[in-house]
């Protein structure tokens, strides 16, 4: 056996401390604030608008979630491409499967 | 530690004496060397040293012990379905029974043997020791997605066993949710469990291909097994937890009588259908692409050659990953779902071919004015690359939407995917067995026999599929236990041929183990192939690499033998005849 | 880890794609089961689960900085916040178990018109009955919904809770894995595992899992909660 231990670097050395408390403060401040406007949507009567309104809420709450609390604005080139993997692979299986659903009834002859 | 890029200097003079273009084809006749003293097999003693163990290659080893046998009970089932098909009324098995047989047949082949095989033997198996690791990057997690398999594949047999199944494997509602008797909860929950090690296996190929590589295996020294796993890996990530979402909707539905898929409420078992297809459709090229990946391995180093094309190769196998994604439509164009999207569907079917026939040019540019030699290996993968072609060039028959209507749910279908399955995969693993063999257990198993079963085989599955081709022309339909007395010409050849298969099937069983026994040993590098894992003792070591090894060119370098045998002088002869200082293996010994 | 929540992306990927599909079919059932839904508790589950995020990215802090009673701290509360989101879960699924909103195959006869205008009786499950009860209980716009509909567009409204029962209950299988995880690192806590700047890394893994099980509840919020008709009015537990 040589010399050599090879250790697995599985975990990026991390040298950034982690968030400070104002930071992860403030983030959860809009998150709350996000989630009180989703309420207030959710006992309104916004007609066929408010699916559109509360989903719009609801992706600018998930990317402050994913992006500050999950750290992804520190994250490497390979953490970004596995987000967008999941996000664009998601967007896919929708694709397809709602257009089926969309265009089912149209005849074409 | 040497920096990567590191590679002993070469003056133009040693060039000139170094340089042999002689290509090396005969396998030595003696091998100095022994096995290692100490190797992964016999480092350690008794059961619990190999169920607790959590060296990736006694991992592969445990995959390969219970995928021979569910591959034999596949097969099993397979000859029932083929004796029953002998006469147009059933031969030997009732309706029910029949059903049971064939699904029987597609859920073991697919779920316990072809999605597996690769990946877990092979895969488990050579992709550390080809990124020239020690191990995987997360081996208690691999010991533990070999379990979690294992437990699934219980659950899976348990419910074949005690009642069988009779949904085809595809398990559409409502026959698989009101309209079906048999255990059809049991071997979900075994496609969920089995699907869970599958992504946990995935996991651990990407992290450790992005992570474990040795000192100079820069991603375009990756052999191109590790390329086409960690595409495969890809694919398991992305596609296996639709599977599961799909499988558990279906369950919910089955333990309550009521569910989305029920039309009775409302709700529409297409729906089912998209996302199971948007899994197994991905699924085939779980299947296929592990075993594109042997081929290149296997080709390069039968006909003494670098691969033509290595980036295209290469991204090919990404390109399938991403482009299996975006036609699992053709699967339901006469199920109702939306005719336009079908058109796209169609389309885009015709998309994925483009990358795989990437593949088979290359593998036959690689052949050009090789110095092929035809042992065992090198015989499947010649069966694999025009089996493929067969069964790659009818898939376009079925993608075109309009001859898919006359073709679908036929014996077209079926001869098409047995074509590439089977065909393919199983001649690609079947390729990929017979060139590790001797790696993997340190001996060398009968050369006469091994040829003569890729023959058998050859002309067993020719036989047996290719009059599908015709009788699912005519309309025979799939699945149904009787037919009109007019095909049963046909059918009696494919059974002939699923017999002469069934034979070929077995052989290795008996000359692999035979091996065991009474092989002579492989040495460290029988085949004098380049790649990393040929460079390390048979069977390797129980850290794969003594001395953590520096990659200072691609895998397939036979054009250029002897160009670092300066540095293993004491080995070196021009000639090549000792068997592991040739053909520039590509590896130095760092310090 | 982030090629592990890939994978979760996906899985529930697919119940949302399903759910999309059927509520492009039927907008009008959906909007009527959200409606009979109860939204008090959702709400106060949501700001549960957000601030359980936060107290999670405290106690990476804390590992960090080696403060092993701020670390204690941050985690009990997050495993608190989490179980009693669990708590207030389940008395939700017992309030719809006690209005009979369950899809089952059982059936009744109600008095009903054809299309003519001629009274018939008419087969229909119980779930749909109890539908009819629980929007009329809710007055207003509530009970004008239920007024219109069908008994075969209450029947379809068992789409919407088996997409209602399958999401919550998956999240909530999802709590108890991460509520696990918790108790893990506080027994690894107390044992003194984690020092300044080292291993922290192992919470911060974990803590990815947590925020995504908060990411889907902040999807489910406004897809099954949020997408019917409510007022202040009758709100209860």
């Amino acid at each position: 056996m040589s010399d050599h231990v090879q250790k697995p670097i599985i975990f990026e050395e991390d040298h950034l401390p982690p968030a400070t408390i104002g930071g992860s403060t403030l983030t959860f401040l809009i998150l709350a604030g996000l989630a009180c406007m989703a309420t207030l949507i959710g006992f309104t009567d916004l007609g066929p608008a408010k699916v559109w309104v509360s989903l719009a809420v609801a992706c600018v709450q998930g990317i402050v979630l994913t992006v500050f609390f999950m750290d992804l604005r520190h994250g490497d080139k390979l953490t970004w491409l596995t987000a967008v993997a999941a996000l664009f692979w998601t967007f896919l299986l929708f694709l397809f499967t709602i257009t089926d659903y969309l265009t089912r009834q149209f005849f074409a002859f | 530690m040497t920096p990567a890029t590191h590679a002993p200097a070469i003056t133009p003079s040693t060039q000139v004496l170094e340089l042999d273009y002689t290509p090396q084809t005969a396998p030595p006749v003696t091998d100095l060397d022994g096995p290692p003293a100490v190797n992964y097999l016999n480092h350690a003693h008794g059961w619990l040293s190999w169920l607790l163990t959590v060296d990736h290659k006694r991992i592969g080893i445990l995959y390969l012990i219970p995928l021979t046998v569910f591959f034999l009970c596949g097969g099993i089932a397979a000859g029932l379905v083929r004796l029953n098909l002998l006469t147009p009324t059933g031969a030997i098995l009732e309706l029910d029974q029949y059903n049971k047989a064939f699904t029987a047949h597609g859920t073991i082949m697919l779920f316990l043997f072809l999605i597996p095989v690769i990946p877990g033997i092979l895969g488990n198996f050579f992709v550390p020791i080809m990124v020239g690791a020690k191990d995987m990057a997360f081996p208690k997690l691999n010991l533990l997605s070999w379990y979690v398999w294992f437990g699934g594949a219980m659950f899976f047999i348990a419910a074949l066993l005690i009642g069988g199944l009779d949904t085809g494997w595809t398990f559409y509602p409502p026959y698989s949710s009101k309209y079906s008797h048999t255990n059809v909860l049991f071997a979900g929950l075994g496609v969920f469990i089995t699907g869970f090690s599958s992504i946990l296996t995935g996991l651990n190929i990407i992290a450790t291909v992005h992570k474990m590589r040795a000192p100079g295996m820069t991603w375009g020294r990756l052999p191109l097994f590790v390329w086409a796993m960690y595409a495969t890996s890809v694919i398991q990530i992305l596609a296996t937890p639709v599977l599961a979402m799909a499988v558990s909707l279906l369950a919910t539905e089955r333990i309550f009588g009521i569910g989305i898929f029920d039309p009775t409420i409302g709700g529409d078992p297409l729906l089912f259908q998209h996302l199971f297809w948007y899994y197994s459709h991905p699924a085939v090229y779980i299947m296929i692409l592990p075993g594109m990946g042997v081929i290149n391995e296997v080709i390069t180093c039968f006909s003494r050659k670098n691969i033509f094309g290595y980036k295209a190769v290469a991204w090919s196998s990404v390109g399938i990953a991403v482009v299996g994604f975006l036609v699992w439509g053709h699967h339901m164009f006469l199920s109702g779902q939306g005719i336009y999207l079908g058109m796209v569907f169609s389309v885009l079917t015709m998309l994925v071919a483009v990358p795989s026939a990437v593949k088979v040019f290359n593998w036959v540019a690689t052949l050009y004015k090789g110095q092929i030699t035809y042992e065992a290996p090198m015989l499947f993968v010649i069966g694999f690359i025009v089996l493929f072609t067969i069964g790659g060039l009818t898939g376009l028959f079925l993608g075109i939407l309009g001859s898919d209507i006359h073709l679908h749910d036929t014996y077209f279908v079926i001869a098409h995917f047995h074509f590439t399955m089977v065909g393919g995969m199983m001649f690609a693993w079947q390729a990929g067995l017979h060139f590790y063999w001797p790696k993997m257990t340190g001996k060398m198993y009968s050369d006469f026999w091994s040829r003569l079963a890729a023959v058998v085989m050859l002309v067993g599955f020719s036989l047996t599929f290719l009059p599908q081709f015709v009788s699912g022309y005519h309309g025979l339909p799939r699945r149904y236990p009787y037919y009109p007395a007019e095909f049963q010409l046909w059918q009696i050849l494919s059974t002939a041929g699923a017999t002469i298969q069934g034979i070929g099937y077995v052989m290795p069983v008996f000359y692999l183990t035979a091996s065991l026994f009474f092989g002579r040993d492989a040495g460290a590098n029988p085949w004098r192939a380049t790649g990393l894992e040929w460079q390390i003792g048979s069977p390797p070591t129980p850290h794969n690499f003594d001395e953590l090894p520096i990659v200072t060119h691609g895998p397939y370098e036979y054009a250029l033998p002897s160009r670092y045998a300066l540095e293993t002088e004491p080995h070196h002869t021009t000639n090549g005849t000792n068997g592991h200082a040739v053909a520039g293996n590509g590896v130095t010994s760092g310090h | 880890m982030w090629l592990f929540l890939v994978t979760e992306v996906l899985f529930f990927g697919g119940v949302l794609c399903a759910y999309t599909a059927y509520r492009i079919w039927y907008p009008k059932e959906f909007e009527a089961g959200s409606t009979a839904l109860n939204p008090l508790i959702a709400t106060i589950n949501t700001f549960l689960l957000l601030s359980s995020s936060f107290t999670i990215t405290l106690a990476i802090r804390s590992a960090y900085k080696g403060e092993h009673a701020g670390l204690r701290l941050w985690l009990v509360a997050t495993i608190v916040l989490g179980t009693v989101f669990l708590c207030f879960k389940a008395r939700e699924y017992y309030g719809d178990y006690e209005e009979g909103l369950v899809p089952s195959q059982q059936k009744t006869l109600v008095d009903t018109v054809d299309e003519s205008g001629k009274p018939i009786l008419k087969e229909v499950s119980v779930f749909a009955v109890n539908l009819k009860h629980v929007l009329e209980e809710k007055e207003g716009k509530a009970k004008a919904i239920s007024d219109k509909m069908t008994w075969n567009e209450r029947e379809r409204v068992q789409i919407f809770f088996m997409f209602y029962y399958s999401m919550t209950g998956l999240h909530v299988l999802h709590m108890i894995v991460g509520l696990g995880l918790l108790v893990w690192q506080l027994i690894l806590a107390q044992m003194g595992f984690f020092r300044p700047t080292e291993r922290y890394i192992y919470i911060e893994v974990m803590s990815l899992y947590w925020h995504f099980v908060d990411l889907v509840w902040i999807f489910l919020f406004p897809l099954l909660y949020m997408a019917g008709i409510h007022s202040v009015e009758h709100l209860h537990f």
